[in-house]
């Protein structure tokens, strides 16, 4: 009895001990991340980061940048989101145990996870090199193309997590409008849509924090510019390419620079993952 | 309670159910079969269901009273591999026919779930939804409907003050009150109520069943209950159903006092189920 007992206790605390190991090495690295880019971040804040342009090098900011990468976040989910809302709804309410359906929710897995050099490149062959022609040969990289090709990288997630979160909602409540004659479409645009709004909703930011993040999809699509430009026609500057761009750098003022743009484009992702929670837990009246 | 029922088998269809009528059928049932996936879960139903009285299906868990109940509005048929074979005549017409639009009958016929289910909208919004989708009124008009089923349904007091609150604060008793608001709004002839009181605590209960026995001048009201003692307080029929069959179909007053059959009479003593 005591002999079992203790085996039970040892190998409790061996299973246990495993765990939190794990738990704290995938902890470490996270917080090891955190702490440098605030460290190296915060000491290379400045207000010139947000009024000065990439063009004078070390002695600029980010500004275009940070413009850049809010206008082809915006275009990318602005494109992916009624997409993807609407792909997932029909996933979930009219193909849902459809071999097609299965088929189609397999596929967007695979999108999910695509390399996103590959969905850059398919961007470029497809938008950029046939505006091109259409130019006489001026390049066309443009904030449209890079806000394409982050919509291809929203899109599979929100498709993904509006499907599961309306696949959530109690089947009764589909039965207890169709009871009352409403038709399917209405039934789905007007009733399981917003009953899981929020879920919904937190697709739809958790993509806009996975796009802000992608550098590789941007540098055959919107390119980069050192000048400021808003209007997504043309080429656009982001943080991650800038990032990108300033660490390759050799000089220590470009690469604090860089450790800025990180800075700033944690915090969105951060602020991004917190209001997405908050919105969740706001809306946590159900139907239990 | 009417207990006047003449118990007969009717002509071609007939099983060995006893088919009890009392006034006028509302919705007859002839030779129903259902199945899901292949398992015959309904074996030869044949029941008249009289005009706005009170029936009630009893009968042990997995006996086919949902089931049943599911097939007078075909909600069922939004599942794929269920079947319905057999006839179900409402005024005349034949429910099952596949020509019979939807859309009518859910008009025609209401129904209102186990669990409360507010659409996630507000108060007002909620019973509207419905009306909107069937009938286009003036905003005065729509009011007044909502006015009216709101007060049917025995809420309008608790609600007056709030109708532009999300639906979903409401406790569940007044939640449940909500969805037959919102049943009764579209003003259908026969309500459907499956198991409306088992979520609910004792006191949301009572007022259910008091809104049953008001209800039931205005539609032809058929509930399922695993409760007997609800059957035998809010229903003028009862049906007892027992593995797909149905037993026994009488005066709710005769099936608790005598029952005509042994297995009716080992269920309401509690020998099984």
């Amino acid at each position: 009895m005591s002999s079992l007992y203790l085996r039970r206790r040892i190998t409790n605390w061996l299973a246990m001990g495993l765990s939190m190991l794990a738990t704290l090495v995938g902890l470490a690295f996270l917080a090891w991340i955190l702490w440098e880019t605030l460290r190296q971040g915060i000491a290379a804040l400045q207000p010139s980061l947000f009024t000065k342009i990439t063009a004078y090098g070390a002695d600029g900011g980010l500004a275009n940048a940070m413009v850049g990468s809010l206008v082809i976040n915006f275009i990318g989910i602005a494109i992916a989101t009624p997409i993807g809302v609407l792909a997932g709804a029909w996933l979930a309410e009219y193909a849902n145990r459809t071999t097609l359906g299965e088929s189609i929710r397999f596929l967007n897995d695979i999108l999910l996870s695509a390399p996103s050099i590959v969905i850059g490149l398919f961007v470029y062959t497809i938008v950029v090199l046939p505006t091109t022609a259409l130019t006489h040969g001026s390049t066309t990289f443009s904030g449209f193309a890079g806000g394409i090709a982050l919509a291809l990288i929203a899109l599979p997630v929100i498709v993904r997590t509006t499907d599961e979160m309306l696949r959530l909602v109690p089947s009764t409540l589909r039965e207890a409008a169709l009871s009352l004659g409403v038709p399917q479409w209405k039934l789905t645009l007007q009733i399981l849509i917003r009953a899981a709004r929020s879920g919904i909703i937190t697709g739809v930011l958790l993509a806009l924090a996975r796009i802000s993040g992608e550098t590789a999809p941007l540098l055959f699509t919107a390119f980069g510019n050192n000048y400021m430009a808003i209007n997504p026609i043309n080429k656009m500057s982001s943080l991650p390419q800038i990032i990108y761009q300033y660490a390759n750098d050799p000089g220590d003022a470009m690469h604090s620079m860089a450790w800025a743009g990180a800075f700033v484009v944690t915090m969105f992702v951060l602020l991004l993952s917190l209001a997405s929670r908050l919105v969740l837990s706001r809306n946590k009246v159900s139907h239990e | 309670m009417n207990d006047s029922a003449a118990t007969m088998n009717q002509g071609p269809v007939a099983t060995t159910q006893a088919v009890t009528s009392a006034g006028a059928p509302k919705l007859t049932v002839r030779d129903l079969h259902f199945y899901y996936n292949g398992f015959h879960a309904l074996k030869g139903i044949s029941m008249d269901i009289p005009e706005k009285k009170v029936t009630a299906i009893i009968g042990p868990s997995g006996c086919g009273k949902s089931t049943l109940l599911r097939i007078f509005n075909r909600i069922y048929a939004i599942y794929p591999k269920l079947e319905a074979k057999g006839e179900i005549v409402l005024d005349g017409e034949n429910i099952l026919d596949p020509r019979y639009s939807m859309n009518r009958l859910r008009s025609k016929v209401g129904m209102v779930f186990q669990k409360p289910v507010p659409f996630p909208m507000t108060i007002f919004e909620n019973v509207a939804y419905g009306i909107r989708h069937h009938e286009k009124l003036s905003k005065a008009d729509m009011t007044v409907r909502v006015e009216q089923a709101l007060r049917s349904a025995a809420l309008w007091d608790e609600v007056k003050d709030k109708l532009k609150q999300n639906a979903l604060g409401l406790s569940g008793g007044q939640q449940q009150r909500l969805c037959i608001a919102r049943a009764i709004a579209l003003k259908p002839e026969v309500l459907l109520l499956d198991e409306p009181t088992s979520a609910l605590d004792p006191i949301a209960t009572g007022r259910i069943e008091q809104l049953v026995e008001e209800l039931k001048n205005e539609f032809t009201i058929v509930i399922v209950t695993h409760n007997m003692q609800q059957a035998a307080r809010c229903s003028d029929q009862t049906a007892f159903m027992y593995l797909g069959e149905l037993i026994e179909f009488s005066g709710t007053e005769q099936i608790f006092t005598k029952p005509g059959k042994k297995q009716t009479e080992d269920y309401i003593t509690g020998r099984f189920g």
